[in-house]
């Protein structure tokens, strides 16, 4: 089960290809395979095959939606890959991994507190994680573009 | 039981010499190029304030120059950054922004104190007053 | 006589606050422990004590002036958080500093990994109650600040790499008085790690407690020492070989026992490989050229895209992904993820079985750095009056 396995898992799911500087391999999916992709990563190479690294939540104003990137290593060779995915910016809900990768834990609350995206399915999304109470009561996410922070 | 190894090390603190400073009494003893206070010498600065936009702690201001000191001709605005050492983080870049080369370095580091301390005291010794 | 009555007491799930201002912890973090009787049952991490807002702060300022600020998210690992900041610009300028740059930059972060490990140790050294351990490391630690401040110019903060190369160069008197001291620092930390191997009280602590397995450092996403002492041979340095760790001799630090102890171990080991790296940085230091960019002529204005920065700091993978939009002198995004959010925020389930005694040096064997942890909203509060502090009020002190 070499890196070339992963990437050939990887890409039938893509609908896109792309480059993050330095050379990471990005591949676009569908918000609903996301899961579907972590779930075949699991069950294929086991939870020492890989480790979800960060989530990393865009607010992405002119086009009207956010863009969530889900920056993974492969193990053993410890390669950085990105899957990346784009949800409407009114209705921000994808599915949660937090029940089959409890690694996503931190990545998932804080991309909810600053950001608003609901992770369907995840029982420990809370506002005020990070947030203070003022932006809490007011229903504000500091990183969206016009949240007037 | 066995012999704390750190035992040794212990004793021998006993009878050596305290290791801590005692600070306002005995100066610490930093490097000459320590990262300590700075300020503008008014005789090459030009007013540009490349170093108040570049300042990442928005701690330089500028300030006009007081009518009795003569402003050399290079600063047609008589103004001068004045830096608010309660504000500034010592990165140096305004050191190394500086088209002139006009900021002096010191290894000065000892400004703590009740009053609010700024680089006017220091910058302004480096210009002559009117009539002097 | 004798017993005459027999009073049962059932045993209750307590809920103890640990934090989030506790004479255990340093940091401002509030753990809520839930027992019964003395052993812990589940464990909460509640977080945002200490929340910043560095990364929209980042988005508000130019690329430049963010170098500074990204330097002040953690005074301990301040370097490596500059350093990846400043290599997803490069990625983004396409730049390469020269080999005696990389060279000094590595020079610096291990100079810095050297001394986060001294620390935690010191403070682990603490909480388990062993003063007299914590002073003679502190006391051993000023050695390589000292290294660090003749290197930098600052004890604590470096400020030290800059777009295109580093701040300041090391001539040959600076060199060898930098290897002195790491020369006399080498058998002081093999002595101290010797300790850590025999000690009662230590061993006593640290051993079997907050034990993971290699399944549970990944599923969990934990970095740094604390998987690399559960045998997970992760390490940035090996594996995106930046700056000049490509061409740096040294070995990736394993230990399999997966507890508080072998962390704690795994940090020792880092920090000789750390000496034994800059002592051989400071032999071979290349000259090919001056590493010190001159700070007006670096370009102003970014082309659009993307970065995504990899560095191994003290606590494990810190990443840093930059976004520019070419339009303006800001960056678009600016992401932090410090190692420290990944090892405090999952590993509640560490703690569970343990007793309560054990919270303190679990917590301690993550090396937890809350500064690190919180980054991201501008506004604090105070009572119940509200206001905004940026890094601009609170430097001035006056909102």
């Amino acid at each position: 089960m070499g890196v070339v396995d992963k990437h050939s898992l990887l890409e039938s799911f893509s609908v896109g290809r792309g480059v993050v500087k330095p050379s990471r391999k990005l591949y676009i999916v569908e918000p609903g395979n996301v899961r579907r992709v972590f779930e075949a990563l699991i069950e294929k190479f086991g939870y020492g095959g890989f480790y979800l690294s960060t989530i990393v939540g865009t607010d992405l104003k002119d086009e009207g939606r956010i863009r969530l990137d889900y920056y993974i290593v492969l193990l053993p060779e410890e390669e950085t890959v990105v899957l990346r995915t784009f949800i409407p910016r009114e209705n921000p809900v994808i599915d949660s991994l937090v029940d089959i990768l409890p690694g996503a834990l931190s990545g998932e609350c804080e991309t909810h507190d600053l950001l608003g995206v609901v992770f369907r399915g995840n029982p420990f999304l809370k506002r005020g994680f990070f947030a203070p109470r003022d932006l809490v009561e007011k229903g504000e996410y500091p990183l969206r573009k016009d949240s007037g922070v | 039981m066995k012999r704390p190894r750190l035992l040794g090390l212990v004793l021998k603190n006993l009878v050596s010499k305290p290791a801590t400073i005692q600070y306002p009494r005995v100066k610490t003893p930093v490097e000459l190029d320590f990262r300590g206070v700075q300020y503008a010498d008014l005789g090459k600065c030009t007013g540009c304030s490349l170093c108040a936009i570049e300042c990442p702690a928005d701690a330089i201001k500028m300030t006009p120059i007081p009518p009795e000191y003569e402003v050399p001709k290079t600063n047609p605005r008589r103004i001068y950054p004045l830096i608010n050492y309660g504000k500034c983080v010592f990165c140096y870049r305004c050191v190394k922004v500086c088209p002139t080369n006009a900021y002096i370095a010191t290894n000065k580091y000892d400004i703590a104190g009740v009053s609010r301390l700024t680089s006017e005291a220091f910058s302004l010794t480096t210009l002559r007053r009117v009539g002097s | 006589m004798g017993v005459t009555k027999i009073v049962e007491i059932s045993v209750v799930t307590a809920e103890i606050p640990v934090g989030p201002q506790h004479p255990a912890l340093h940091e401002p973090l509030l753990l809520k422990v839930y027992a019964e009787g003395e052993e812990v049952v589940k464990v909460e991490v509640n977080t945002g004590y200490n929340h910043r807002g560095i990364e929209r702060l980042c988005e508000r300022n130019t690329f430049y002036r963010d170098i500074f600020i990204v330097g002040r998210v953690c005074g301990i690992c301040n370097a490596v958080h500059t350093n990846c900041y400043v290599r997803a610009l490069e990625q983004l300028l396409d730049l390469h500093p020269n080999r005696r740059a990389q060279y000094l930059r590595v020079l610096a972060m291990e100079l810095e990994r050297v001394h986060s490990h001294m620390l935690i140790n010191a403070v682990m050294a603490e909480i388990v109650g062993f003063e007299t351990l914590f002073m003679q490391i502190m006391l051993d630690r000023e050695k390589v600040m000292k290294a660090k401040e003749i290197l930098t110019g600052s004890r604590v903060m470096a400020d030290y790499v800059m777009v295109g190369g580093v701040r300041r160069d090391i001539d040959e008197e600076k060199r060898q008085r930098i290897r002195e001291l790491l020369l006399k620092l080498g058998p002081r930390i093999e002595y101290y790690r010797k300790v850590f191997e025999e000690d009662e009280t230590i061993v006593k602590r640290l051993v079997g407690v907050g034990r993971i397995s290699y399944g549970e450092a990944t599923s969990h996403s934990l970095v740094g020492p604390v998987a690399r002492g559960s045998g997970v041979k992760i390490d940035s340095r090996v594996s995106d070989k930046y700056d000049a760790y490509g061409e740096i001799p040294f070995n990736l630090v394993t230990r399999s026992e997966g507890d508080s102890w072998a962390r704690m171990m795994v940090r020792w080991d880092e920090a000789l490989e750390s000496i034994e790296m800059s002592i051989y940085i400071l032999e071979h230091l290349p000259s090919d050229g001056d590493p010190v960019p001159d700070e007006r002529r670096l370009p102003r204005r970014f082309p659009p895209g993307e970065a995504y920065t990899r560095v191994e700091a003290q606590r494990g993978e810190l990443t840093y992904y930059v976004m520019s939009d070419g339009k303006g002198q800001n960056p678009y995004r600016v992401k932090i993820r410090t190692p420290s959010f990944n090892n405090i925020i999952n590993s509640a389930f560490m703690y569970i079985g343990h007793s309560l005694a054990d919270v303190p040096v679990i917590l301690a064997s993550l090396d937890p750095c809350i500064s690190c942890m919180e980054r991201v909203t501008v506004i604090d509060l105070e009572k119940n009056t509200r206001y905004r502090l940026d890094l601009k009020q609170l430097a001035g002190g006056k909102p």
